[in-house]
């Protein structure tokens, strides 16, 4: 059968440009990993980086962790609103007009060919402090934005090339550890022009009307490639409802509800019926919701599909008003990224289950720990268990969903920090039982050796993630201060010998388990 | 002790591959080759045979190398030692929990590697070493009680692995103590021993893996020892994946120090045969039957990392920095969901093989198109037994080209430009994500195809100069024969640079120095230091030599390598290191003694947008100063090269092929 083509780029040609375009965006990925000097960018790889078009579509993106996926694109809207100028950069952090939450600091820098915009390259990173009430910008108790560190609406960091030296120094007359934000910044900048010199340089050799003629056919390709995976699924409207455990605030829960529906070759997936906006941080921006519910359609595709602006356009979402799921200001918002997110691709996961054959729920949390004391800050998120399958167990002690974010080794946290780690090792059994388990969780005991606050900004640790097609469900996580039990989110003050022990769920089971 | 050796010696480099075992004999400047089937039920086997067919007199040679596969294939096979693991008791599933992250994004069932060591054969003995020093000590009746359990266990091997040994091993030396003595037939491996770093799940792993590997290793070094003792050779030397050899017996107990000893050969080879054309900063390009290997030689020195990942498994000993991409011959090509045409990962493998081979295969693979194209010749015989067939190329790349509506000779050439595409891409991440402009280097094509691309690959990435080396079929087999002796050594020095006692740091260095000329013969030393801005994650490896520059060198280097430098920022030593070599003289390469001459023969290639007889050149038959303009191609008895327009090729002194852009 041949296949339906009504465009001017061949076969050929089509494959070289997806491939070269995904190698610029993973050059800018490598430049930026490189030339950062924060371990958060460095070594937890928590930073992507992405190549749009003259129109605001992105053709491809380098994404390290999935939160990241599809979600660039409201920052290049914004953008674009300010009219940009060749050699302008723009800084962004503002979750309502572009952003994620405040630690993620995006740079948009207008790429040009003789005065003439062709296209924007966008690096997106998580800063490890943008000031706020506590060290790493991660509150757990925060009830408004202005809490949570500083904002930055879409600005000129660079004007036709040149810093705005002013504005650098207000951002970092701003946060806590303003050498290392200046150091990753210019890592981000310059990440932004290798990819726009690659930019110029397909432009140069290929020419304008034929690099544009091949962007159209990339995100084309890449729609092709997402609908002819939907088209083979059965139409119909599919619900399934979760919960987020808590704000930081008041410990009750608060729903999430999803309808997906598969119509011939889209998808479109409607909150209605999920909570309102909360006063705590749980609240979602909309871009994070959106990078949610296109991980989840991911998951559905074959991994060498690429990612830009045509796997994007078969979805479709549906925002009631007001919502949880998009966030207002001036709601607080810095743990939608890492908490609600994880929950909102669980539940349109298990929607799509319906009809897809997707492993049993993972642990759904990130698990995220902050330990800081006068002059220092450990920052830490803990993997857990993964679903199993029809295919084979649950992978133990891993990252699922949203986050992919490397561990911080005992050995280098402990020269570092006034921190003893008492146990560090996994669950055995906490993962449901069935034909194939779930893989287990993990159990991390730390001891305090100096008086600190704690937050801890965590789910799963009431509702377990739930088994498949029979299979049970995974363990639920705690969270233990001297062996006593503390809720899910949590901020206090600690003393000096106290242990903090965080046990992270275990992942659900898939099919009925055989009884001896 | 290891003797130094002359350069007057008859030096053999042996390297065993998957399909063929390579012999080099070095006497003097006089290369000469043998190629032999190898034997992988007993590889020493396919050893012997070479030795047999280059003729070699046993008595006369004075150094004889080898790179094997041995460690490599039990890895990737995961067919090792049953290993054992003791470890501080709260942390036993540290090698399984790696890092945290699972391999791939988006595919929710895949599974990050097993570790090669299963929860069951996971054992804890309580006790605690913190930065500053033991805070807990050795539970000696849980020592005694988990030697029980790993005795009941019946294992080959056990490795001895407790948080902060890289400060403190006293711990793990009196567990391994306990062992040795309870259970003298099980390796045992300690991590403060294999690796003294900080950070313990590298450290973990490396020693892990050193447990699981050195079993299997050690039994087949004591065989070809046996051998090679026999025939009255000298004693093996063992390629490393640094790239530098050492005697067997220094191996034997350090399996983890040689998984990648087969590609760090080609690679010294490469950097060799280039340096002998007078070329020191080089693109390697190795193009085989199922992958793509690069590597980049900076002045002449072939590039370590110490961050290399093997199958899944970090081994963070120093390793030709190697890069590997799925674009071989083999690679299959395909039209996919989208209308694409894509080339591997996928690999027709060596059975049934590219169609053109005729044993089965239906999809075009690489080798179909640059057949098809005239860059092969139709009927050429590839080992002796398989003939190239071009109307089975044909009718393979009718079938995938009528799929997106191409002609079978539009699918030839999107195939070859598809896969070439994945092999800039391969090139790029070796130099430009390493901080290199590869317009500065020369690329050196190897594998029987590495010349068939070369061209092409130069100009995408601008380079003006590609090098095809006379040996390029058996590369990694000269790179045993005039490899450097080498060891590395590293110790934890953990301290910032403002308050670095310079007296301690050359103390230090001077019991490595001891060491090292305890297991070399008059070794030359190269102090290096791991150094970073305190806090981050990553090190720079620079020279330590003198320590008041330490800290210039190391602004130096992080500029060179992230553009930028902090002065502000507190600098930290984290290790240091030596490098102990003793340097082989190289022997000069001498030209090739040239036989007969037959005018060139022609066949029809498509170039240039069309069919044209080109000039098909018997490499082994120019003669050194011999110009050929291109379009070409030039065979050799197991690599073709083809010359584009635009391109003129030399042949230089050491019978190397040179193309420059004319």
């Amino acid at each position: 059968m041949s296949v339906d083509r009504l465009s001017a780029i061949d076969p050929v040609t089509l494959s070289v440009f997806v491939s070269a375009l995904a190698g610029v965006a993973e050059e800018m990925g490598a430049v930026l990993v490189r030339s950062s000097y924060s371990s958060n960018i460095k070594e937890r790889r928590d930073c992507s980086c992405a190549l749009f078009d003259a129109n605001g579509r992105m053709i491809a993106q380098a994404e390290h962790i999935p939160v990241h996926l599809g979600a660039m694109q409201e920052a290049v809207a914004a953008v674009r609103e300010r009219a940009p100028e060749p050699g302008d950069v723009f800084m962004l952090n503002d979750p309502f007009s572009g952003g994620t939450h405040l630690p993620d600091i995006t740079l948009v820098g207008a790429v040009d060919v003789d005065g003439e915009i062709v296209g924007y390259t966008v690096t997106r990173a998580h800063h490890s402090d943008v000031g706020g009430m506590t060290p790493g910008s991660m509150p757990a108790g925060s009830r408004s934005i202005y809490q949570e560190g500083i904002i930055i609406p879409p600005l000129r960091l660079l004007r036709a090339g040149v810093y705005d030296e002013p504005l650098l120094e207000l951002v970092l007359a701003n946060v806590r550890t303003p050498q290392i934000r200046r150091a990753d910044l210019y890592a981000q900048v310059a990440a932004g022009s290798v990819g726009g010199e690659r930019l110029r340089a397909l432009i140069g050799r290929y020419g304008l009307d034929f690099v544009r003629a091949a962007f159209d056919e990339v995100i084309a390709y890449a729609e092709r490639r997402t609908r002819d995976v939907l088209r083979r699924l059965p139409d119909g409207t599919y619900t399934a409802a979760g919960e987020i455990e808590g704000d930081g605030v008041v410990d009750a829960d608060i729903p999430i509800r999803v309808a997906a529906t598969i119509a011939g070759d889209s998808l479109r997936i409607d909150f209605t019926g999920t909570a309102e906006p909360v006063p705590g941080n749980v609240n979602c921006p909309r871009s994070v919701t959106r990078s949610a519910c296109l991980f989840a359609l991911r998951v559905l595709l074959p991994p060498d599909v690429p990612t830009n602006a045509g796997t994007s356009a078969p979805l479709e979402i549906v925002f009631p008003q007001p919502s949880l799921v998009d966030a207002r200001p001036p709601s607080a918002v810095v743990a939608g990224n890492v908490e609600t997110s994880q929950r909102i691709a669980d539940v349109v996961l298990a929607a799509l289950s319906q009809v897809v054959d997707l492993p049993a729920a993972g642990q759904g949390t990130m698990n995220n720990v902050i330990i800081g004391g006068a002059d220092w800050t450990y920052y830490e998120t803990i993997g857990g268990g993964q679903g199993a399958s029809s295919t084979g167990p649950g992978p133990s002690g891993v990252h699922v969903g949203m986050s992919n974010t490397l561990n911080t080794p005992i050995e280098a946290l402990e020269l570092e920090f006034p921190l003893r780690i008492e146990s560090y090792q996994l669950r055995y059994g906490s993962g449901g039982d069935g034909i194939h388990c779930g893989g287990d969780g993990i159990e991390r005991r730390i001891r305090v050796l100096e008086p600190a606050t704690l937050s801890l900004l965590s789910d799963r640790r009431r509702h377990a993630p739930a088994g498949k097609d029979g299979g049970l469900a995974g363990a639920c996580g705690q969270n233990l201060l001297d062996g006593a039990p503390l809720p899910p989110k949590k901020t206090c003050e600690i003393g000096p010998q106290q242990v903090v022990s965080v046990l992270t769920p275990g992942g659900g089971g898939w099919g009925k388990p055989r009884r001896a | 002790m290891v003797p130094a050796v002359s350069a007057a010696s008859i030096r053999v480099g042996v390297d065993v591959g998957g399909t063929f075992t390579d012999l080099v004999v070095l006497v003097g400047g006089e290369l000469s080759f043998a190629k032999v089937p190898s034997t992988p039920h007993d590889q020493s086997v396919g050893v012997m045979s070479a030795l047999g067919a280059a003729g070699v007199n046993a008595g006369a040679v004075d150094a004889f190398a080898h790179g094997t596969t041995v460690a490599t294939n039990a890895l990737l096979e995961r067919r090792g030692a049953r290993a054992a693991l003791l470890t501080t008791a709260g942390f036993r599933d540290v090698i399984e929990i790696a890092r945290q992250t699972r391999p791939s994004l988006y595919d929710l069932r895949e599974r990050p590697p097993e570790p090669l060591v299963p929860r069951e054969l996971r054992f804890t003995v309580r006790e605690r070493v913190e930065p500053t020093g033991e805070v807990e000590s050795l539970d000696e009746d849980g020592l005694a009680a988990a030697v029980e359990a790993i005795r009941r266990a019946d294992v080959d091997a056990v490795a001895v692995c407790f948080l902060f040994s890289f400060v403190d091993g006293a711990h793990e030396r009196r567990a391994g103590e306990v062992l040795r003595s309870q259970l003298p037939d099980v390796e045992v491996s300690l991590s403060s021993e294999v690796l003294p770093e900080f950070r313990e799940y590298e450290r973990f792993s490396t020693t892990t893996a050193d447990a699981y590997l050195s079993p299997r290793l050690n039994g087949y070094l004591a065989r070809l020892r046996a051998r090679l003792a026999e025939a009255g050779l000298p004693r093996p030397l063992v390629m490393q994946s640094s790239g530098g050899v050492i005697d067997l017996d220094a191996v034997a107990g350090r399996a983890s120090s040689c998984i990648l000893s087969g590609p760090a050969a080609g690679v010294i080879g490469a950097a060799f045969a280039a340096g002998a054309s007078g070329h020191s900063n080089l693109l390697t390009f190795d193009m085989g039957g199922t992958s793509t290997d690069v590597a980049l030689v900076v002045d002449g020195e072939v590039q370590t990392t110490t961050g290399a990942v093997i199958d899944g498994i970090p081994i963070k000993h120093p390793m030709v920095d190697v890069h590997t991409v799925s674009a071989g011959g083999g690679s299959i090509g395909w039209a996919d969901a989208g209308g694409a045409l894509r080339v591997g990962p996928h690999s027709a493998g060596a059975v049934p093989g590219p169609a053109s081979y005729g044993l089965g295969g239906i999809e075009p693979a690489v080798t179909d198109a640059t057949l098809f194209l005239g860059f092969l010749a139709d009927g050429a015989r590839l080992g002796g037994e398989i003939v190239l067939r071009r109307d089975a190329a044909e009718a393979a790349l009718a079938s995938v080209g009528e799929r997106l509506g191409l002609s079978p000779l539009e699918a030839a050439l999107g195939v070859v430009r598809v896969a070439e595409a994945e092999m800039v891409q391969a090139l790029r991440v070796i130099s430009v994500e390493r901080g290199f402009d590869p317009r500065l280097f020369t690329l050196v094509a190897f594998g029987g195809a590495g010349g068939l691309h070369a061209c092409r690959l130069a100009e995408e990435l601008e380079l003006s100069t590609v090098l095809v080396p006379r040996a390029s079929g058996v590369l990694s087999a000269l790179g045993l024969a005039i490899s450097d002796l080498r060891r590395d050594y590293v110790r934890p020095f953990i301290c910032d640079l403002s308050k670095l006692d310079r007296v301690a740091v050359d103390a230090a260095f001077a019991e490595l120095e001891r060491l090292a000329a305890a297991d070399l013969d008059r070794p030359v030393f190269r102090r290096l230091a791991d150094v970073r801005y305190r806090g981050q994650a990553f090190e720079l490896t620079v020279v330590a030599d003198d320590v008041d520059l330490l800290g210039a060198g190391f602004a130096a280097a992080h500029r060179r390598r992230y553009g930028f430098e902090m002065p502000d920022e507190p600098i930290q030593v984290v290790n240091i290191r030596l490098t102990a070599t003793v340097p082989v003289p190289k022997p000069r390469l001498a030209a090739p003694v040239i036989d007969a001459v037959t005018s060139p023969r022609t066949r029809p290639a498509y170039v240039d947008d069309e069919w044209r007889e080109l000039a098909v050149f018997r490499g082994d038959e120019l003669a050194p100063g011999r110009r050929i303009q291109g379009p070409a191609i030039v065979e050799f008895p197991e690599a073709t090269c083809l010359v584009h327009s635009g391109w003129g090729a030399t042949v230089d002194v050491t019978g190397a092929l040179v193309l420059e852009r004319s």
